[in-house]
């Protein structure tokens, strides 16, 4: 058993990333499969209550007023079903538990429908400074299909909005090996997106996960991996032309506009996870909070804190991590992490997928494609 | 105990005629197994005797016997397997009686095993007590079979039982036979010990536990046994009987059945047909010995993880303590390492010997396409014998191949011979006999041994509704028109994967092979080449593509365990694939030599 005072973060560690997850949404989208349950008002307000009791229990360790906060991700769920006065409420919290500096990064993800210009600008004044759009698609049959509420039009509205409310720095995610999208039309959407110049682009190969209504329904009409891959260097290509870095598998920005919170997870620093189903990572444990919001709500009420699964790593699984999380940045990682799996590193080489220069080992954009064959390698064996 | 009140007798029958479950309920009228706690075919007491509904070892068990009037008798029933495979171990469990039960399905009627066992009964002078079982079931035809009894076997029809073991139904009539027809043992307890080992296991404990008839004089503890074809001499430990648990006793005198040990170590120390006498009053005349139970197909037997070969040498080791058909030599592979060439009685004794190995042991193993022994007669006039096809010498140096044959009986309803026929063509048969008994055949064929391990069996029954079935003794060797098949992945030759085919099926054989591997082996970062040749000439190929794509995209709003757990469940697939060259070729790829 592992007690709360063990969850704390290192002492030597670089600023802890916070993670707040907002567990409402309209309507499930039919390929997801993330801890979100349907969005009223009551729920909400009980869930916000609760939300900052967490931060306050959080906040209450010994720790948490020295460490220093280097970002803050809204995500869901949609956070932006928030109205801006409850972001304001959040955030104050935050500020008054954690040392959170002007230049820490805090990222909203946001739903097209539900972002008006009222609420953007509430959100800077809040403390905002990225927003995260989930346009997915720019083709209005798809979007339908995959249960989203917007229209093209209204993302690339919400887009400029977000602009004009004065957020410089921007990131759109998007889906591809959708059923139905085929590479040309693919082709279109990136050059479209492209034209907006987001600071940032995450995009996202479609997978089904367990849980998601996909996963149980089965979908028609999915692409075949030689077109998903086809899509995959599309995108590569073309944002390369346009000065993006695809500076991780599934992301791209433009220089010096990396998501750092992101960052966090893939260069194995520490976050905390707060929300119901929010993972965290302090020290050597990584954990999980309870998913249900009733019963996250429930045990907030009663004063515990609603921890539910955790883990504390081995060293093994720590090193095996760091190298199967770092190989997922471009910056890849030194060459004498992946010792252990030198053969391996070679075949790798050989084949084009790996590369070792200036002191790093790392995937090229070839490798990023085919990296889960890598890092099973890199597991430790099972005990 | 007087002789008069013993018996002993083996229950012999075709697979799956009901032997162990009238064995259960022998035990529970004799009250030697508290039916509540019984459970069925409870001399099958291994696990995977009782997962596979099968008998695979010989069991012996002592039935105390009140009859009506009062009187006392000691049965000693053996119980035997009926699988093809292990009719080793009827030979010598019969060796121990004096009487068999012939156990006939009365729904399947006499069938290839009830002759050849009969056979058996016959060659050890035994009296046998026909016995028509499942009388129960609709389709059961008593008179039917009494008729076949009569005409196949040649006994006398009046002298069948019918019962149904599974009810108990005839049951006591068969006790009674038992002490009416069968003579008690012959033998003098006042002479010097006489014992024939009829069977042994390893215990942990004990050492050795060997199962002997005593056919002369008395086995106690203390006294000094002499094992009679090596000389070597053990104090006698304990003797007992199989209640079926172990059960010490005082002595065993003469007519009688049980165990005993002496601190031998070695299984190999107290073969099958041994005789233990008394060093200080040998007797005169030891029994002549016993064959060695001579293994009939190979296979390379090779840990996934090369860290794990001595653990299987261990492994091996201790299986062989109990299974002396099993034998084993190092050999080693250029795509597998390091690993055991084995020697098995036949495939299902193979599947048994991995599945132990496997369960018990906690290995993983490679099993390579079994084969059988080849001899050779190279350039020079020399013999050589091979059981691994990767062995073969240069075809320069090879004079002429020969191939073992066995002679086998297929037995089956009249109709049915067409169909035989044309599967006998098949796999290379060569007619010898066609004998008519009743509205039965029973047809003699020589076979390469080759083309009937694998699935000629399964063949059989299909092509005739179940009803006919084999049987198959070695023969001899024959010269044949025999080449070896090799499979290249990328170029590179896998050892492994060889194999010696007869010349008209080599081409048929390397194009399902390829087109086999080409479904099991998963497609990697490179696109794989394989390849079917004979010596340079490339008779069949095929590939499998590259893969295109294996990522998992999403960050899971840092859930980094969900994530490690998909790429565990990635790597638990990968488990049984051995790395060949830069090819990861899974387990299965090397047994599919044998599915094609
Ligand atoms: N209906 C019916 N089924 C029976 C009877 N006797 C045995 N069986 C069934 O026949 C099957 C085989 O019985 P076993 O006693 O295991 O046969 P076996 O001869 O010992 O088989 P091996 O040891 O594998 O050669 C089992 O499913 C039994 O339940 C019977 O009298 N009536
Ligand atoms: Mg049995």
């Amino acid at each position: 058993m592992i007690g709360l005072a063990d969850l704390r973060p290192s002492q030597s560690g670089p600023a802890l990333g916070l993670y707040l997850h907002i567990p409402f949404c309209r309507q499930r989208c039919h390929y997801c499969s993330f801890n979100t349950g349907p969005y009223r008002p009551a729920a909400m307000e009980r869930f916000l209550t609760a939300l900052c009791r967490e931060i306050d229990l959080v906040g209450d360790a010994d720790w948490a007023g020295r460490a220093s906060i280097g970002t803050v991700f809204f995500g869901g769920g949609t956070p932006s079903l928030l109205e801006a006065d409850e972001m304001e409420r959040l955030l104050e919290r935050l500020r008054k538990r954690f040392s959170l500096a002007p230049a820490t990064e805090v990222t909203v993800e946001c739903n097209p429908e539900s972002l008006t210009r009222e609420k953007a600008e509430g959100y800077r004044l809040a403390g905002v400074n990225r927003l995260s759009l989930g346009v997915q698609s720019l083709d209005a049959g798809l979007l339908v299909k995959l249960g989203r509420l917007h229209s093209p039009e209204e993302a690339r509205h919400a887009f400029e909005t977000a602009r004009h409310a004065g957020f410089d720095n921007l990131s759109v995610d998007l889906m591809y090996g959708l059923p139905g999208l085929d590479l040309a039309r693919w082709e279109e959407t990136v050059r479209e997106i492209l034209a907006w110049r987001p600071e940032h682009l995450s995009a996202y190969a479609l997978t089904l996960d367990a849980g998601s209504r996909w996963a149980r329904s089965g979908v028609a009409g999915l692409p075949d991996e030689d077109t998903v891959t086809a899509e995959y260097w599309a995108l590569a290509r073309r944002a390369a032309a346009a000065g993006y870095e695809h500076y991780e598998i599934s992301n791209y920005a433009r220089p010096g506009f990396r998501s750092r919170h992101n960052q966090v997870y893939w260069r194995g620093e520490e976050y905390v996870g707060l929300g119901p189903g929010a993972s965290g990572f302090l020290g050597d444990i990584r954990y999980g909070n309870v998913e249900p919001v009733e019963r996250y709500c429930a045990l907030l009420e009663a004063g515990t804190r609603p921890l539910g699964t955790y883990e504390t790593l081995t060293t093994a699984q720590r090193q095996a991590e760091r190298g199967i999380l770092g190989l997922r940045l471009s910056d890849g990682v030194p060459p004498d992490w992946l010792a252990g799996v030198g053969p391996l590193v070679e075949a790798w080489k050989s084949l084009g997928l790996l590369e070792v220069a200036g002191g790093r080992c790392r995937l090229t954009e070839a490798g990023f494609w085919l990296s889960d064959s890598l890092f099973v390698e890199l597991l430790p064996p099972a005990p | 105990m007087t002789l008069s009140r013993i018996r002993n007798f083996s229950i012999v029958a075709h697979i799956d005629h009901g032997k162990s479950t009238l064995a259960d309920r022998l035990l529970a009228l004799t009250g030697a197994m508290d039916p509540k706690k019984a459970v069925d075919q409870v001399l099958d007491s291994m696990d995977l005797e009782r997962e596979r509904g099968i008998t695979i070892k010989q069991h012996t068990v002592r039935l105390p016997y009140l009859r009506q009037d009062g009187q006392e008798y000691t049965l000693n029933l053996i119980d035997t397997p009926g699988h093809v495979d292990f009719s080793y171990e009827v030979s010598r469990s019969l060796a121990a009686c004096e009487g068999a039960l012939l156990i006939v399905d009365a729904a399947q009627g006499v069938e290839a095993q009830t002759l050849a066992n009969f056979y058996l009964a016959l060659e050890a002078n035994l009296t046998i007590i026909p016995i028509i079982n499942k009388i129960d079931l609709p389709q059961a035809d008593v008179e039917g079979t009494r008729r076949q009894i009569a005409e196949i076997l040649g006994l006398n029809p009046e002298d069948a039982i019918p019962i149904s073991a599974k009810f108990g139904t005839g049951v006591p009539e068969v006790l009674e036979a038992i002490v009416h027809r069968i003579p008690p043992p012959p033998g003098d307890p006042a002479a010097p010990l006489k014992a024939l080992v009829f069977d042994s296991f390893y215990d942990p404990y004990q050492g050795v536990v060997v199962y002997v008839r005593i056919f002369d004089g008395r086995a106690r503890a203390g006294m000094p046994a002499l094992l009679m074809s090596n000389g070597r001499v053990y104090e006698v430990q304990q003797v007992g009987v199989f209640t079926p648990e172990m059960k010490p006793v005082e002595e065993l005198a003469a007519g009688q059945v049980g165990y005993l040990t002496a601190g031998i170590k070695r299984v190999a120390d107290a073969k099958v047909g041994e005789t233990i006498t008394d060093a200080h009053r040998p007797t005169a005349a030891s029994f002549p010995g016993y064959r060695d139970a001579k293994p009939m197909v190979f296979a390379g037997l090779y840990p996934v993880e090369d860290t794990a070969y001595q653990s299987l040498r261990d492994a091996l080791d201790k299986l062989r303590l109990n299974d002396s058909a099993l034998t084993f030599e190092p050999e080693t592979s250029l795509a597998l390492g390091f690993g055991f060439r084995s020697g098995f009685l036949g495939l299902l004794h193979m599947e048994i010997v991995q599945e132990r190995l496997e369960r018990e042991f906690g290995l993983t193993l490679i099993v390579t396409s079994p084969s059988v022994r080849y001899r050779v007669v190279t350039t020079g006039g020399e013999t050589l014998e091979i059981d691994n096809p990767s062995k073969l010498p240069p075809a320069g140096a090879i004079a002429h191949l020969e191939e073992p044959y066995v002679r086998a009986a297929v037995f089956a309803p009249t109709e049915f011979m067409n169909p035989i026929y044309r599967l006998a063509q098949d796999k290379r048969g060569e007619h010898r006999a066609l004998e008519y008994l009743g509205k039965r055949v029973h047809i003699t064929f020589d076979f390469p041994l080759a083309e009937i391990i694998v699935d000629f069996y399964d063949r059989l029954k299909s092509i005739s509704k179940g009803y006919a079935s084999l049987d198959y003794d070695f023969l001899e060797f024959r010269p044949s028109e025999l080449v070896k098949l090799d499979i290249l992945l990328n170029g590179d030759p896998v050892d492994a994967l060889s194999v010696i085919v007869h010349g008209d099926k080599a081409y048929d054989k390397g194009r399902a092979l390829a087109e086999k591997l080409r479904a099991v082996i998963p497609r990697q970062l490179f696109e794989v080449a394989i390849q079917a040749a004979i010596g340079s000439r490339v008779i069949a190929r095929e590939t499998v593509k590259a893969i295109r794509k294996n990522v998992t995209a999403k960050c899971y709003g840092g859930d980094i365990t969900r994530k490690r757990k998909l790429l565990e469940k990635q790597k638990e697939g990968k488990k049984r694939m051995k790395q060949v060259g830069k090819v990861e070729v899974p387990q299965e790829a090397f047994l599919s030599v044998l599915k094609s």
